[in-house]
This record gives structure tokens, C-alpha cells and sequence, in this order.
């Protein structure tokens, strides 16, 4: 049975590497059968791509996609410097 | 001299998926800052369409834009062009070169570019061994050395580095220690520690904090849209 770290490590690089994600920044655990997502994008289509993306790297587990919608806010307060 | 107020963001990675959701939140942008700064990684893939959608979210604000890229407006081997595209938008685009602005008669420069990786102080890569380190931290050291020039050189009331890459470790703070070398360099901090600044802002790590200070003492921003939280950042200079 393939290690989790060598799992991960792919799952990883394939967010970073296929086109549909170029995504750098999410955190990718495996522990048993499943497989975490975590991490921040900006819209609920590009989270959706990226677990697609983990499916396609990691056949057989079962994706948990704990990756978060960022809510772009008003610019809040200033600082004075 | 009048207070000058500066909105920062960075890490915006717009596609069309994404398009009219950002302007929304700029049309009042006029009421809260003088100038919007960009930080880098405005696109998802680097690509001419994407470039597209940054034009028309930026363009015509009430507010001048200055901007630069980052790694991901890179990844199609298109920065000149995305440059090129922004530009024609009305978005000064730096690269490693400067600009001033004059806002109400008080001289805003910015200097800046990209910026490159190379870890910080003590533990970081150096001009030594294969080629293609020396190529990695070469492109990090001859950018640095621009943006000295840059400054040296700057004519302004107020000073303000923008970079896509991180120039200290401070605003990394929350990213896992074994990536900082990607995520910015100590070579982009000393060469504006060399010749001055008010306030550095970047981008490009997501995971780190808004607020860290150079080792001259200079106030540093991450403005990572995932950092902010919010739709800009603005610090009053």
C-alpha cells in the first residue's frame, strides 16, 4: 500500500499542476480512507474543481472538501501608520 | 503635508468565473483611499483572458491603480502582454521601474515588481553551485539591485515598495516554515532598507499576516486577499 505522505505529495502537486487548478495554497491530508482538503479560495466553483481534481489524484478515497468560500467585505477599517 | 490614503490587495486570481464580483466592491473606493495598489497573482492561470477580466474590474476607478504581477501571472508566459492589456486599462504596471504620482500637490513613488524566492537571513540560497540555483537566486539578486536603483533614484514625499513576493518572514507567519524560500527573499527587504521607505506591501502568501516591520524597521502589509479578508487594505501614510 502506497504511504499517505506520498499520496498527499500528489494530491498536492496536481492542484499546483493541472490547469483547472493552478492552485497553490491548499492543505491536503490523508489519514485512513479519507482525504482532507483545507485551505481558502474565492468562489464555491473553484472549490468544487479543486476536490475533482483530489478525486482524480486520489482514487479510492473519500474526499472531505473543508476548503472555505472567502466572503469579499467591504475595506473595513483603515490603519494609520 | 496631507495625509496620503492607500488601498492594497493582492492574490485577487480572478477568471471569468469571477468577473463583476470584485468591481462591486470598488465603486465607492473615491470615498476610503487616493490610490489602489495591486499586489500580484491577479489572474488564476496567467492567461490573456483572465488578464481580460483584471482590466475590466480595475479600469476607470476613481482612484489611480498601480499594480504588479505575480507567479501565477506568469504561468502562460504572457507577462508582457497581461502587462500591455492592463496598461491600455489605465493600470500602471510596474516592473523592478518606478512611478510617482502627484496627489494634491504631495509626491507618491512606487517602486517595485514581482520580487523572487531565495528564503531569508542565514537561511537561504546563495549564488553557488548548478546553474540553475545560481539562475534562482541570480533573478532574485539583480531584481533586488533594480529596486535600489529605483529608490536611489525616487524623487518623492512618500516612498512605498510593491511586491508580489515577501521580503521578510514576519508576514509569513502561519505558512509552513519549509516554503519560505518560494515565498519571498531578505534581498527585496535590504535593498529598500538601503535607501528608504514608508511602507511595504506584497502578497503571495496566503496563509501568513497582515503586519511585519523590516529589519531597518520598515512597516511591512501582506495584503493576500485571504490574508485581508476583505476587499483592500488601506493604510493612511
Amino acid at each position: 500500500m502506497e504511504a499517505p505522505q506520498y499520496v498527499a505529495a500528489r494530491v498536492q502537486r496536481a492542484l499546483a499542476e493541472d490547469e483547472r487548478t493552478n492552485e497553490l495554497g491548499i492543505r491536503v491530508d490523508v489519514r485512513g480512507e479519507q482525504l482532507f482538503l483545507r485551505g481558502q479560495v474565492t468562489g464555491n466553483e473553484r472549490r468544487l474543481l479543486i476536490a475533482d481534481v483530489a478525486r482524480e489524484a486520489a482514487p479510492g478515497l473519500t474526499v472531505r472538501n473543508e476548503i472555505t468560500v472567502i466572503d469579499v467585505r467591504g475595506p473595513g477599517e483603515e490603519e494609520r501608520l | 503635508m496631507r495625509e496620503l490614503r492607500i488601498a492594497a490587495v493582492g492574490d485577487v486570481h480572478l477568471d471569468e468565473s469571477l468577473r463583476g464580483r470584485y468591481r462591486e466592491r470598488l465603486d465607492d473606493i473615491g470615498e476610503h483611499a487616493d490610490v489602489l495598489l495591486l499586489a500580484g497573482d491577479l489572474t488564476r492561470h496567467g492567461t490573456l483572458e483572465e488578464a481580460g477580466v483584471v482590466a475590466d474590474e480595475f479600469r476607470d476607478l476613481p482612484v489611480p491603480v498601480i499594480a504588479v504581477l505575480g507567479n501565477h501571472d506568469h504561468h502562460s508566459n504572457h507577462p508582457a502582454e497581461i502587462a500591455a492589456m492592463l496598461n491600455d486599462a489605465g493600470i500602471k504596471v510596474l516592473h523592478d521601474d518606478a512611478t510617482v504620482l502627484d496627489v494634491d500637490g504631495v509626491r507618491l513613488g512606487v517602486v517595485g515588481g514581482k520580487g523572487f524566492g531565495g528564503g531569508y537571513a542565514g537561511k537561504c540560497a546563495s549564488d553557488f553551485g548548478e546553474p540553475e540555483i545560481k539562475a534562482f537566486i541570480g533573478h532574485t539578486k539583480r531584481i533586488a539591485e533594480r529596486w535600489r536603483v529605483a529608490l536611489k533614484e525616487l524623487e518623492a514625499d512618500r516612498r512605498i515598495v510593491l511586491s508580489h513576493y515577501s521580503p521578510v518572514k514576519d508576514t509569513l507567519s502561519g505558512e509552513p516554515l519549509e516554503i519560505y524560500p518560494f515565498l519571498g527573499s531578505y534581498l527585496l527587504a535590504e535593498a529598500a532598507d538601503a535607501e528608504g521607505a514608508d511602507l511595504v506591501i506584497h502578497g503571495h502568501a496566503h496563509a501568513g499576516t497582515e503586519k511585519g516591520v523590516t529589519p531597518g524597521g520598515i512597516r511591512v502589509r501582506n495584503v493576500a486577499l485571504p490574508v485581508l479578508g476583505r476587499a483592500y487594505g488601506v493604510y493612511c501614510l
